[in-house]
């Protein structure tokens, strides 16, 4: 396989970004960032979670515009007013989460958005035929979307990006809802793209693919690029040491297992994760890794009662009502929308979970016990600014996260399960809800941490389970090592 | 540093809806010498009393993101019923009343059951009940209306306590009530995160499916007090009475502040709304403006509140 940036005269690049910032308000999620892309070239984008891929890519397709800095697609320089533009410009971007219609038909999926006022289903089908075809899709170009595997709604999504003439696709975790086999099916499809001339981008966080299939990686680290080079003067070791180490703080707490204290046994299974079980000691914070749709996220999602099954020493976790009843409660992934009422105030929404506790006389709340309760939560988490009355709506991310954790503490759980507890978080916050967890742990809870930042669970757990393909691959002890952590998780283990 | 501006938002989004029903008053005193008396006012409160009292009950619904279309042909229905327990069956008047509440309340239930626990949409359970809820009542009087009822329900609708009439009095009551609901309760509380964030609220340990339910039976509950009210104001029930209430019904509780997303707003509001759409109504009454006109005028004040709502709701990012 020619290497398109040695073979002979360099061909000019088909995307090239200089010096590209982005801000989101004060935080500065791209610094600075160069990238290139080549004809015929995948080149792999590499970086955890909130280094600034996804923002990166996002300008790229015309999502967002770059604070400053330019874009150049075929040597012309170019500043998308939107997704349309930027596709004009023969660039579209495959996204993990699937941005599909599932109650229409395949076919009108792969012409979405350019469809003509009239057209038959019949002549519809013929065109989305040879797009299928190019993905190995052997399906009714008629079916419902919603009627495919998840991993087949993906190829579809590959195979309408390839139904517009092309020069830049970028892959945003594509094989993350795909086996194995649908995975050999997407590398076949890129290796044609590839002698087309088309350049790729590819962004994952499995090694193994990355080395399979790129020819050469970028790795951003806090919004920064920190290494170009080919894959072929690269071993994965080199890789995962460019991508840790990021300048943020670095938690690091002493055990407070209470070995003497009897076990939580949790037994789960179902909803694409594998029968297993885990036991959870008073004190204890245990850390869930792995990649996007390793499992991480989904087992706890399932011993909180909302989807698979799960067992709690011995009886069934039937709903979330259920599971705060045996006293769990969940600290959500995405606060926006599952964790906060947006529109209610701090007091309400840090009491949210403990209403029955402040009812008096059948159904009346106890106003005063309420702000009590609320100030308690406040000063504890060193809330900002220290209003109980402030719509959450108008607090910081960070402080938005503190009351999602102070409803979830109110409530006085044994165990409590944290989904990625410091995701859009800045670091004043960050370090305040690692204090807390610490805490926490110290006077007896036991809890349970999923995280897509390695240094945080590095940081925080005293063990460690790697979750590969809906099962933990590896169990891990202190003292744990960053690079030995994401070794295992990108599964780079198993490359090298 | 936008602070004062802020305020200034804050403060006009909070009492703007008052500001403009005082201009208005203003406006309507000034064109006509006839609007600000104390009878034309009693007249006008008189005359919202019962879209009010079915909003009040609206209110509490679209506060929990959802929405019932059902309540002008209940309002018939528990009309009716009340009208042939109280004249064919001999019933005790008090009794009469009591079973009308409660049976307003269970159809209102059915509802609740369908969006809560069957996860149908609301506007599509509800416009089921306004054309099944107007059936029954025209299958229960023949089409007729029913007339010759206790001197009980005239003495309601026209009776009076401390120089007010009674449907006032009424009205007030189920206002403080819902507002007792909405703020003082932990029911209120979860129907305000129910309607915020349905997910947040199930994953706190709200019993989602239940707290739906009850708001569209405190809706048919509310309606059934003012079709108690409104038999009495006519000394007759109608099959065919309440026609169109559910639109008058959210366009106070729209007019009056509530989100029709759910999660926001109150009933003070919808008093508010209630009363900004009577004024307009009585206004054009005493000039003389044709009833067509004002049906558009009327429009156009619910198009202006929504904008104004919306433009007050953007957040600055």
């Amino acid at each position: 396989m020619s290497d398109p940036a040695t073979a002979g005269a360099p061909p000019a690049p088909l995307l090239e970004m200089r010096n590209v910032t982005k801000r989101f308000g004060a935080f500065e999620a791209l610094k600075g960032v160069d990238f290139d892309l080549y004809p015929g070239e995948v080149h792999a984008l590499l970086g955890e979670n909130g280094a600034g891929k996804s923002t990166l890519m996002k300008i790229v397709a015309g999502v967002q515009p770059a604070t400053s800095g330019t874009l150049r697609v075929g040597g012309e320089e170019v500043a998308f007013r939107g997704v349309g533009d930027a596709q004009a410009h023969g660039v579209a971007m495959v996204y993990q989460e699937l941005a599909l219609a599932t109650d229409l038909s395949v076919a009108e999926n792969l012409f979405l958005g350019r469809l003509e006022p009239f057209v038959s289903h019949r002549r519809l089908a013929e065109r989305a035929r040879p797009l299928l075809e190019q993905v190995d899709l052997d399906v009714p170009p008629l079916t419902p979307l919603g009627a495919l595997a998840v991993g087949e709604q993906q190829l579809v999504e590959i195979a309408r990006a390839l139904g517009q003439e092309r020069r830049v696709l970028v892959f945003d975790e594509p094989t993350a809802a795909l086996s194995s086999a649908e995975t050999e099916r997407l590398f076949g499809l890129i290796r044609r793209l590839k002698e087309r001339g088309v350049g790729i981008v590819y962004i994952s966080h499995r090694l193994e693919e990355v080395f399979a299939i790129a020819d050469r990686v970028t790795v951003l680290r806090d919004g920064r690029r920190v290494l170009t080079a080919p894959l072929a003067e690269l071993t994965p070791d080199d890789v995962v040491r460019a991508m840790v180490g990021r300048e943020v703080l670095r938690f690091q707490r002493e055990p407070t297992v209470r070995a003497a204290a009897p076990p939580f046994r949790f037994e789960y299974g179902g909803d694409g994760l594998a029968p297993g079980a885990i036991e959870l000691r008073p004190g204890e914070i245990v850390g869930a890794a792995g990649v996007v749709g390793s499992g991480r996220n989904k087992l706890l999602a399932t011993l909180f009662g909302l989807g698979g099954e799960a067992r709690l020493d011995g009886a069934r976790v039937a709903s979330p009502a259920d599971a705060i009843a045996k006293g769990m409660f969940l600290v959500p992934e995405d606060r926006k929308l599952a964790g906060l009422v947006l529109d209610l105030s701090v007091r309400e929404n840090l009491t949210l979970a403990i209403l029955p506790r402040l009812v008096r006389a059948g159904m009346f709340l106890d106003r005063r016990q309420e702000g009590q309760e609320a100030r308690r939560w406040i000063e504890r988490l060193h809330l900002r600014p220290p209003e109980p009355e402030k719509p959450v709506v108008e607090l910081s991310g960070g402080n938005q996260q503190k009351v999602v954790v102070g409803k979830a503490l109110a409530t006085g759980p044994r165990v409590l399960l944290l989904d990625e507890p410091t995701r859009g978080v800045d670091v004043g916050a960050r370090s305040e809800i690692y204090r807390v967890i610490d805490e926490l742990a110290r006077e007896g809870m036991a809890i349970l941490v999923a995280s897509s930042d390695t240094e945080e669970l590095v940081g925080l757990a005293d063990r460690l389970l790697v979750f590969r393909h809906g099962r933990v691959a590896v169990e891990l002890t202190r003292p744990l090592d960053d690079k030995e952590v994401v070794a295992h998780v990108t599964g780079a283990r198993q490359v090298a | 540093m936008s602070q004062a501006p802020g305020r200034w938002r804050e403060l006009i989004a909070r009492f703007g809806l008052l500001l403009a029903l005082v201009v208005m008053v203003i406006v309507l005193a000034s064109i006509s010498d006839r609007f600000l008396t104390t009878s034309n006012i009693i007249n006008v409160l008189r005359q919202i009393s019962v879209n009010a009292i079915i909003a009040f009950g609206m209110t509490v619904v679209i506060i929990g993101a959802g929405i019932d279309l059902s309540v002008g042909s209940l309002l018939a229905l528990v009309g009716v019923s009340a009208a042939l327990l109280a004249t064919g069956a001999g019933l005790p008047v008090w009794l009469v009343v009591v079973i009308a509440v409660v049976l307003g309340l269970l159809l209102g239930l059915v509802n609740g059951l369908f969006v809560g626990y069957a996860g149908v949409a609301p506007f599509i359970v509800t416009l089921a009940g306004l054309t099944i809820f107007r059936g029954a009542a025209l299958v229960l009087t023949d089409g007729r209306p029913i007339s010759g009822l206790p001197p009980f329900f005239s003495r309601l609708g026209y009776g009076t306590f401390l120089g007010l009439p009674l449907p006032i009095w009424i009205m007030f009551g189920v206002l403080l009530l819902t507002f007792v609901l909405l703020r003082h309760t932990a029911l209120g509380r979860a129907i305000y995160a129910v309607g915020g964030n349905r997910e947040a609220a199930r994953l706190s340990g709200i019993p989602v499916r239940r707290v739906l339910a009850f708001t569209y039976a405190f809706s048919g509950f509310a309606t059934a007090i003012a079709a108690i009210v409104l038999t009495g104001r006519l000394n007759s029930a109608q099959p065919t009475a309440g026609q169109a209430f559910e639109l008058d019904a959210i366009a106070a509780v729209v007019v009056g502040g509530t989100s029709l997303a759910g999660g926001r707003g109150g009933v003070w509001g919808t008093l508010i709304g209630a009363l900004i759409i009577g004024v307009i109504n009585n206004g054009m009454n005493l000039l003389n403006v044709s009833s067509f006109y004002q049906q558009i005028v009327k429009g156009g004040v619910i198009l202006a509140a929504l904008l104004l709502d919306r433009a007050l709701s953007r957040r600055e990012g």
